[in-house]
């Protein structure tokens, strides 16, 4: 096979079905935080959310490798990252409702959806909170000797927690098939990465602990593909763990009550000209991977996905008011 | 050697019981199978056999005291048998613990083992320990109104209420008012209670005896005044009727119900003919007995006799058996007499004592419904006296505002009638004097 | 002088003014800014975005980011830093964005602020503030939504309030402020919107002292924070059946104020505890305790009751979430019940 320069690396790498099934779960994530967003205004949903739009590229291009045995950890903005894992979008719809069909019976809601068959360990509502159970994940594997590996999702916000560094120390030290995936969107909460970490890039953090670390375009998917492909090979090779940053951004407040008085209305929509998946289904139509009308079905398949997933969260039924205590601890087979 | 008698444990969690009467007294004769005391639980009052013949020795624990199960409360000697020194201390099993009881104390080589309060499994709540402990009253007296019976602050309180009607109670009867009223649990010794499904006691005497039927809403103790006036000597049979007194509840259907069981009870306790005595409803009962059981009466003595007419005070009936307290009650127990103003609140204190267990009332109210729907007298017993062959004496009070005199002119010719002046429809309580002298002479 | 009475200082307000428990908590900061160079407020997002619950808003603007300190997303440190400036000669008030995130800083507050004082043998002061949003019923799950008092109130060292209106909650920050040890304040989620009238000026409530919110003779309801306010409503619903109930706010976990409901419960004979933490070890259980322990024991009518969180973290459907926690029906059946000697 001949390497072409001008041709991205996700190009490349991936079958045309995979990088099809990508786009899909992109238009996917879009889709169904628009949804969960439509579902928050007409009062269907309680609490709150955090909104990944704008950050689609990130969480698909960094799960592209991985299989059901790989693991991920995730953050409280994790609805693309267990999309991407192949979480079934109507069992995350009936958990914003509250339902017993939901990831969680209804018990976690948008901060703690989680699959843990299929490898997704669970969105945090703690910041930070994912890492060092990453690690203990990526740990596990290496004592089994099992060849799967860890990603642990973190925000810009969490490299400063103690548990940051305390997990990158620990995976380091014990060479772990962890790859610290950090997406940068520039601020936690309200406050400016630039403002709150010593550093400018959190990948310089990488250094610190002795494992490579990268900050790529995290918009662009080929080139965070290509930085988690390696990192990848290099935890399954037993190599240890890397850190890889995706600087990228979100679109929506940080939570449902933000009202975006740290940011300007320019920065915001000079992000959205950024869109990282018109800017992949703009590659893939360029490289013949698919047509616009090809595009167009793929997008309407994940439109309907969507409403589907609505209407059978509708649907499902409670959970029951007498099980409050249910789950607390496991229920010992009589 | 002697037999022990015990506190039997008669329910299944039942730890201690209250000895709440002696039916024999110490050194009286008692047959096995016979009632020998009554005891209290948690849950119910029963009576308790004589576990072998014998005279009653030793008695141990007085009415009032809380006794452990097994602890022994008295001894039956054999005739002629010696008395022995008590059993070195009463069982060490139980915990012996003085309880603060309004009852003279006893040397406490002879207690029997009194369970404190605080000990076994008794529910109460602090407050109501306390005040129990404060006011010296145990607490195994009280019924608890809680969850599983707990005796709660009210209880006491309610107990320590009663107690008090009961000390007016008896210090109104020890200033002769014009009417007396005894309260039950002060039965003088010479009475012994007959075993039976009524409340019968007796006392000994010489001669025929006369058996005592009191009326509505009231009970034998009703009787005292006139037993007073009576001779000395004079054997009595009381007999409570059902739903009355210390009788246990029971339904009825109507007076033959009531009549049955009065005739059942009769034909167990009189040993003979007897004269017989009835006032009010009594007097009907009575009557109906003379006309059951004919050769069993010797004389028949009814005073403002039921059943001779429709016309009652339904009103005052209902009221009686209603009234949850003394002022409630007063008002209903005026118009028993011809003299409203010899109704003491203390009287009404002391009759509403009697009349304290609301299950008794609810018995009674439904008896009156039975008896006189309507406020009218639903049995007719006008045949019966017709019937009657024993001497028939009949006492009515002029001013009897709950039967009116002028039923007794339904009575034939033979029956000597008493009409007194300035009585109503308690003769017996506002005039025992002439009342006692009209049966005296009567009885001969 | 011991720290009870320097904390009563001038109480002479006079004037109120209608403010929300948010507002009333950014008065008193604002009072204590001006008032003491040395008090500064640390916290995630307390400074342009005005902290999650909008405390602090526009504060920055008045006193700059040198006062009013963003912190990195850094609990046990930006806790650590708090405890340090305590102890140097600053008076920091320190805000958690969800008391759950406390957890993350045990080790600062529980090992060093508690002790430090007693460690170096009364030689040194660690008078620093943590404030903390707590308590259930906005649908943020297990993770956002815990009440920590007993935990806190377990600690030797620290005192902890939980302020239930506006004016408690100006009066509770400025004493805690003016407290010469570490001091805790709960502040519940659900209240930042209650309003009330609140005295204008410097004023403290006692810490360590309760607030009797409604008299009444059949039962005793002690509560906290929302609770109280659940318990308020109870005790209307149930006067009008005739049941006078006598609600007790706690306001203060540790000291709690023995006296006060120890003179209810000998008057009422009757004790409720209402409050939204796990109710197993819970302030509920102290309460109790003590009187069980007290000579209030000979004057309990009925088993002492109690109404708390259920054994379970915080569940995000909405009807398990309020299944949870305490509500006014539950602190209306069991107060009935017990006034009517039916527990
Ligand atoms: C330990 C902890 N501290 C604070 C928070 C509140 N909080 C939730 S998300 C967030 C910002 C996180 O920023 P970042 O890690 O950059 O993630 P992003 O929201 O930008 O995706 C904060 C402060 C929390 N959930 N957990
Ligand atoms: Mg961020």
């Amino acid at each position: 096979m001949t390497v072409q320069d001008n041709i991205p690396f996700a190009i490349r790498h991936f079958s045309p079905a995979a990088l099809r099934e990508a786009l899909r779960k992109m238009h996917l994530i879009r889709l169904f935080e628009e949804g969960a967003e439509e579902s928050y205004m007409r009062g269907l949903i309680h609490g709150t959310m955090h909104l990944s739009i704008g950050q689609e590229a990130s969480a698909v291009a960094t799960c592209m490798e991985l299989t059901d045995a790989d693991k991920i950890t995730s953050t409280h903005r994790g609805h693309g990252h267990c999309i991407a894992k192949g979480a079934d979008v109507g069992r995350m719809f009936a958990e914003f409702f509250g339902k017993e069909t939901g990831y969680c019976h209804g018990r976690g809601g948008s901060m703690h959806i989680a699959d843990v068959k299929t490898g997704n360990l669970g969105a945090n509502g703690i910041v930070g909170g994912g890492l060092p159970i990453a690690v203990g994940a990526a740990l596990t594997a290496k004592r089994l000797g099992r060849d799967d590996v860890t990603i642990c999702f973190f925000g810009d916000g969490a490299n400063n927690e103690g548990a940051f560094h305390e997990a990158l120390n620990m995976a380091a030290i014990w060479k772990l098939p962890v790859i610290f995936v950090c997406e940068n969107n520039k601020y936690g909460m309200s406050t400016p990465a630039a403002y709150a970490t010593a550093v400018p890039n959190i990948a310089d953090r990488a250094a610190a602990y002795s494992m490579p670390g990268v900050t790529v375009d995290g918009n662009d998917f080929s080139a965070v593909a290509e930085a988690l492909h390696i990192a990848i090979a290099r935890a399954r090779a037993g190599d240890g763990p890397s850190l890889v940053e995706n600087l990228t951004y979100r679109w929506r407040g940080h939570s449902k009550s933000d009202r975006n008085r740290y940011r300007t209305k320019d920065e915001i929509e000079d992000w959205m000209t950024r869109d990282p998946i018109a800017r992949f289904r703009a590659e893939l139509i360029a490289h013949g991977v698919l047509d616009t009308a090809e595009a167009e079905a793929v997008e309407a398949e994940a439109k309907q996905a969507v409403a589907d997933g609505v209407d059978f969260a509708k649907a499902s039924p409670a959970p029951g008011i007498g099980d409050v205590t249910k789950f607390v601890h496991a229920e010992v087979a009589a | 050697m002697p037999v022990e008698v015990i506190m039997p444990k008669v329910d299944m969690d039942m730890a201690r019981g209250t000895l709440a009467i002696w039916h024999v007294a110490e050194g009286e004769a008692v047959k096995k199978g016979a009632a020998l005391f009554d005891i209290e639980t948690d849950k119910a009052a029963m009576e308790v056999e004589a576990p072998a013949s014998g005279i009653l020795r030793q008695i141990l624990a007085q009415p009032g005291q809380v006794i452990a199960v097994g602890s022994p409360v008295a001894y039956l000697y054999a005739e002629g048998e010696a008395v022995v020194g008590l059993p070195s201390a009463a069982p060490e099993t139980s915990e012996v613990m003085a309880v603060a009881d309004p009852a003279p104390a006893i040397a406490t080589a002879q207690t029997p083992a009194q369970v404190a309060d605080e000990a076994g499994d008794l529910r109460a709540t602090p407050v109501a320990r306390r005040l129990a402990r404060e006011a010296g009253l145990a607490l195994a007296e009280v019924l608890g109104s809680g969850p599983r019976g707990r005796i709660q602050r009210a209880d006491v309180e309610t107990a320590l209420a009663r107690r008090e009607l009961k000390a007016t109670a008896s210090q109104a009867l020890q200033s002769p008012p014009i009417l007396s009223y005894a309260t039950q649990n002060t039965p003088p010794l010479e009475w012994s209670p007959q075993p039976g499904d009524l409340h019968v006691t007796t006392r000994k005497g010489t001669g025929t005896p006369l058996a005592m039927i009191h009326g509505f809403a009231a009970d034998s103790t009703g009787w005292l005044a006139l037993e007073r006036a009576l001779p000395r000597d004079l054997p009595l049979i009381r007999i409570d009727l059902p739903s009355h007194g210390r009788s246990p509840l029971r339904r009825l259907a109507g007076f033959a119900d009531l009549a049955k069981a009065v005739v059942q009870v009769f034909d167990r306790v009189a040993e003979g003919p007897v004269h017989l005595l009835g006032h009010s409803l009594g007097g009907a009962v009575a009557l109906a007995l003379s006309d059951i059981r004919p050769r069993q009466v010797r004389t028949l003595s009814l005073l403002s006799p039921a059943g001779l007419g429709p016309e009652i005070d339904g009103a005052a009936l209902n009221g009686i058996a209603r009234a949850s307290t003394a002022d409630s009650l007063a008002p209903w127990l005026k118009r028993l007499t011809a003299r409203p103003d010899g109704i003491s609140h203390d009287f009404a204190k002391a009759a509403m004592l009697a009349r304290i267990d609301p299950d008794l009332r609810a018995a009674q109210q439904e008896l009156a419904q039975v008896l006189f729907p309507d406020g009218v007298q639903a049995f007719d017993l006008t045949a019966a006296l017709e019937r009657v062959t024993a001497p028939t004496l009949m006492v009515w009070g002029r001013d009897d505002r709950i039967l009116p005199w002028k039923q007794a002119l339904a009575a034939p010719g033979e029956v000597a009638l008493h009409l007194l002046r300035g009585v109503g429809h308690v003769p017996h309580m506002e005039d025992p004097d002439t009342v006692a002298a009209l049966i005296g002479r009567h009885l001969k | 002088m011991n720290a009870q009475t320097q904390i009563t200082e001038v109480t002479s307000p006079g004037e109120t003014r209608e403010m929300s428990y948010a507002e009333a908590i950014r008065d008193a900061m604002t009072i204590a800014l001006d008032r003491d160079p040395t008090v500064i407020l640390m916290g995630e997002d307390i400074g342009t975005y005005g902290g999650a619950f909008q405390v602090t808003l526009d504060l920055i603007d008045k006193y700059g980011p040198e006062r009013i300190m963003d912190t990195p997303i850094s609990e046990l440190g930006g806790a650590g830093v708090a405890v340090g400036a305590a102890l140097t000669g600053l008076k920091p008030i320190f805000e958690f964005q969800f008391s759950d995130f406390a957890a993350l800083a045990m080790e600062q507050i529980v090992n060093q602020a508690a002790k430090l004082r007693y460690m170096l043998g009364g030689e040194a002061a660690v008078p620093v503030v943590f404030r903390m949003p707590a308590g259930s019923g906005t649908g943020a799950a297990a993770q956002h939504s815990q009440s920590f008092e007993a935990w806190f109130g377990h600690v030797p060292g620290l005192k902890v309030v939980q302020p239930s209106t506006p004016e408690d909650a100006k009066g509770l920050l400025l004493a805690a402020l003016a407290d010469p040890d570490p001091v805790i304040v709960f502040e519940h989620k659900l209240l930042y919107k209650m309003k009330g009238q609140v005295p204008t000026g410097y004023y403290t409530t006692p810490i360590g002292k309760a607030a009797i919110r409604r008299t009444g003779d059949a039962v005793t309801i002690v509560a906290s924070a929302i609770m109280v306010h659940r318990a308020l409503e109870a005790a209307t619903k149930l006067a009008a059946e005739g049941i006078e109930v006598e609600v007790i706010d706690l306001r203060s976990v540790r000291p709690i104020d023995r006296d006060t409901i120890i003179a209810s419960v000998k008057k009422t004979g009757k004790l409720l505890c209402v409050y939204e933490g796990v109710r197993t070890l819970g302030v509920g259980a102290e309460i109790s305790a003590l009187i069980a322990e007290s000579e209030a024991f000979d004057y309990l009518d009925a088993p002492i009751q109690r109404l708390g969180g259920a054994e379970a973290p915080i569940p995000y459907n909405p009807d398990l979430e309020r299944a949870a926690v305490p509500q006014v029906a539950d602190i209306e059946t069991v107060a009935r019940r017990l006034a009517k000697g039916e527990v």
